[in-house]
């Protein structure tokens, strides 16, 4: 691919902006969609739940433009791809997050109350990491979404992967475009393996031996 | 199992901190480094991009803000003081700012841009490279219909017109050709896809920037505009109150040492060669002896 | 920057519905691409689902399929199948673009509603003396109709919204609105038509949503498995 090795810097430089847009709103997504879950009393989570599937049904362009009218962030800097990336990664977390805390067996949860974990110690030693397995596969999801979902701001103007199908259909210059995909999947694979490489990391007991007593 | 965890979530709170504040840091410019805008069309940051260089290599810092999309999302950042330079075209900026303006000839609309521009913008010294939207036909058709000039379409009937999605509202799109020339046309929002639309007979004209080289390799005919449809249009630097006279002066000569041919041939390597930006500015700015 | 009075007489003004590029013809437009996308995929992804479901064979390859094809550009995929074909078969590139991005999630819906019958009802209809087809009809399809009109519903959001980019290679939809809106700085078009666009795809979404419930609703009280 002459295209890209002539032009190597300039894709990394997009690449590397690419990622950093990608993992910003995964991170504040999934800390808000997490406070929603924890901190929002029980009758409002079916309010909650049509809105976010409300939202996640808007495409991605519409946000992008309508934001800064609504909200008034700039049209210059990432800041308003990253806020409009952030609310559909908590639309996606907030469903992953709610069922992977849900399915955390009732019975473990009694038996750390009755051992007398406080609340806190109850979370951070019991729930979360039970329910780590299904966060992740959530994070996963949302990960895949967003990568591909942040080349769009491209079209206004956020400096990233996405400018590579612009100025390559623009240029008529197809391996500018086939780079562009191909670094996109690249990045996107990168970031399953990695969150997949964390939930392991983080249950080392799902991978010990079944014989270990 | 306890430590672990605790530190991965601290870990993680701390990075994503990191990344949102040095993400709202780019968000923001700062008042140090100059920030040089340019639109979504490759010849105009090739030309940010010779701005940026030549001013870098006299040891200022830039932030390039590049492909930002059309004036209507730009100007009000570079009257906000977000953008300090952009690489702009005489006669679109003056309609943009000045619908009704009548100048034509090159120094005229310089002028009139000069006077219609609000304060704390300043037009730069204007170069001769000229880059205009022109309105083209393939040379099978303009035999075929003997044209010549825009006026000529008047015979022509069901003429599909092809360019950008706004060109629809611009003073020089159908509304122009109406009131103008008399000429009616069916629009059509092609895009980027507007020189291959013509090509394949998809539509009958096209709206194509003089400075495109494919104009030339594709042996299409530019219709003359007697009645001055189109303002003339030259690349010119606008520059808000932030970029200091030693500033002014590198990209003047910049300016100056840019020629119709120069911007053309910039082009044809962006397209041919398929070189970034950053490349060919660098080339050029070697071979003219404006950086070292 | 603009106000709702504005918004409301855009919306409000006839001239914005008529015409090529009138809300009215871009409407029908993007929902056409959309729906003969859906359909197209919807006949290739849904006779695989059900066989790879039913044998079992192929079955990572699916997995791996639907979770990688998430990560796919919708916007690079469309410019990559126009570049290739040629702007003469623009509407064509961009319908095998959609109907790339739909097969996923209704291949995923179909096997793994196929896969989710218990294999004690799948083998009880063979033993029944069904033929396939039979087996798929009066069986497999009305088990398998909630995930597989999830999966059309995951599909129709994706199809939907890339539609909404189908302006950028010089076809219409309702995306027109919103790129002539971003370069006029016309917020009132520009909003206009996100509303439009986002009450196509809630609907359209919200309509599945129901579909999908009652098909569940159906299954629960149909003699089928009691």
């Amino acid at each position: 691919m002459e295209w890209a090795a002539k032009n190597l810097d300039f894709v990394l430089e997009l690449s590397f902006n690419h990622l950093l847009i990608s993992l910003a709103p995964l991170v504040l997504g999934s800390v808000f969609a997490f406070a929603l879950v924890r901190f929002t009393p029980v009758k409002l989570t079916g309010t909650i739940g049509t809105t976010f599937s409300a939202i996640y049904a808007v495409p991605s362009l519409a946000i992008f433009v309508a934001l800064p009218a609504i909200i008034g962030t700039s049209y210059l800097g990432p800041t308003n791809v990253v806020i409009a990336l952030s609310v559909y990664v908590a639309a996606s977390m907030f469903f992953s997050t709610r069922d992977a805390f849900s399915q955390v067996p009732k019975p473990t949860v009694f038996i750390a109350r009755a051992q007398g974990l406080s609340p806190l110690q109850l979370f951070v030693h019991v729930e979360l990491p039970l329910a780590i397995p299904g966060l992740i596969a959530g994070l996963r999801v949302a990960a895949a979404s967003t990568v591909s979902m942040a080349s769009i701001g491209a079209i206004v103007g956020v400096r990233n992967l996405g400018y590579l199908f612009l100025d390559g259909f623009q240029r008529k210059i197809p391996e500018e475009i086939l780079t562009g995909l191909l670094a996109i999947f690249l990045i996107g694979i990168a970031m399953d393996i990695g969150l997949w490489a964390l939930g392991k990391a983080l249950t080392p007991w799902t991978s010990r031996s079944a014989q270990r007593v | 199992m306890t430590k672990p965890i605790k530190k991965s979530i601290k870990s993680a709170i701390a990075l994503s901190a990191v990344a949102v504040l040095g993400l709202a840091g780019c968000a923001e410019s700062n008042s140090e480094p100059l920030v040089i805008g340019s639109q979504a069309y490759y010849s105009n940051e090739i030309v940010a991009e010779v701005y940026a260089q030549v001013l870098e290599n006299a040891g200022y810092s830039v932030d390039r803000q590049f492909a930002l999309g059309q004036r209507d999302v730009y100007v009000p950042a570079l009257l906000a003081g977000e953008i300090d330079l952009f690489p702009e075209y005489t006669g679109n900026l003056l309609q943009h700012f000045d619908p009704a303006a009548t100048a034509t000839a090159e120094e005229d609309v310089y002028q009139a841009l000069q006077a219609a521009l609000p304060a704390g913008l300043t037009a730069l010294a204007l170069s001769g490279a000229s880059d205009q939207d022109s309105y083209n036909v393939t040379s099978d058709f303009a035999m075929k219909n003997n044209l010549t000039s825009i006026a000529d379409l008047a015979g022509v009937s069901g003429i599909r017109l092809g360019g950008a999605p706004e060109l629809a509202e611009r003073p020089y799109g159908p509304m122009g050709l109406m009131s103008f020339y008399g000429v009616t046309v069916e629009f059509e929002a092609t895009g980027d896809t507007t020189v291959e639309s013509l090509e394949a007979g998809l539509i009958d004209m096209a709206n194509v920037y003089s400075a495109d080289p494919r104009i030339q390799q594709l042996g299409l005919v530019t219709l003359t505009d007697p009645q001055g449809l189109f303002l003339s249009s030259n690349l010119v630097p606008i520059a808000s109150d932030a970029v200091n006279q030693e500033a002014r002066d590198l990209i003047n000569a910049v300016s100056s040492a840019m020629t119709a041919a120069d911007l053309v041939a910039l082009n044809v390597r962006s397209v041919e060669e398929q070189l970034s930006s950053a490349v060919i500015a660098r080339d050029w700015l070697l071979s003219k002896g404006l950086i070292d | 920057m603009f106000s709702i009075g504005e918004l409301f007489d855009w919306l409000t003004d006839p001239e914005n519905w008529t015409g090529r590029y009138g809300l009215a013809n871009l409407f029908v437009e993007h929902l056409t691409l959309t729906l003969v996308s859906l359909a197209i995929a919807g006949l290739l992804a849904i006779p695989i689902g059900i066989a790879i479901g039913q044998s079992g064979r192929g079955e990572t390859l699916v997995i791996a399929i639907s979770s990688a094809s998430r990560a796919i550009p919708t916007m690079g995929l469309m410019f990559a199948l126009v570049m290739l074909m040629g702007v003469e078969f623009r509407q064509f590139a961009v319908v095998l673009a959609l109907v790339g991005i739909a097969i996923p999630p209704i291949l995923a819906g179909a096997y793994s509603g196929i896969k989710s019958i218990p294999i004690v009802i799948r083998e009880g209809a063979r033993a029944q003396g069904m033929t396939t087809l039979q087996q798929i009809r009066h069986v497999g399809l009305p088990l398998s109709a909630p995930s597989m009109v999830g999966g059309f519903k995951i599909a129709y959001l994706q199809v939907v919204s890339t539609v909404v980019l189908a302006p950028l290679v010089g076809l219409g939809g309702l995306g027109f609105g919103v790129i002539q809106g971003l370069a006029l700085r016309d917020f009132a078009q520009l909003t206009g038509s996100a509303l439009v666009i986002v009450l196509l795809s809630i609907t359209g979404e919200r309509l599945l949503a129901r579909a999908q419930r009652t098909s569940h609703r159906r299954l629960t009280h149909s003699k089928i498995g009691r």
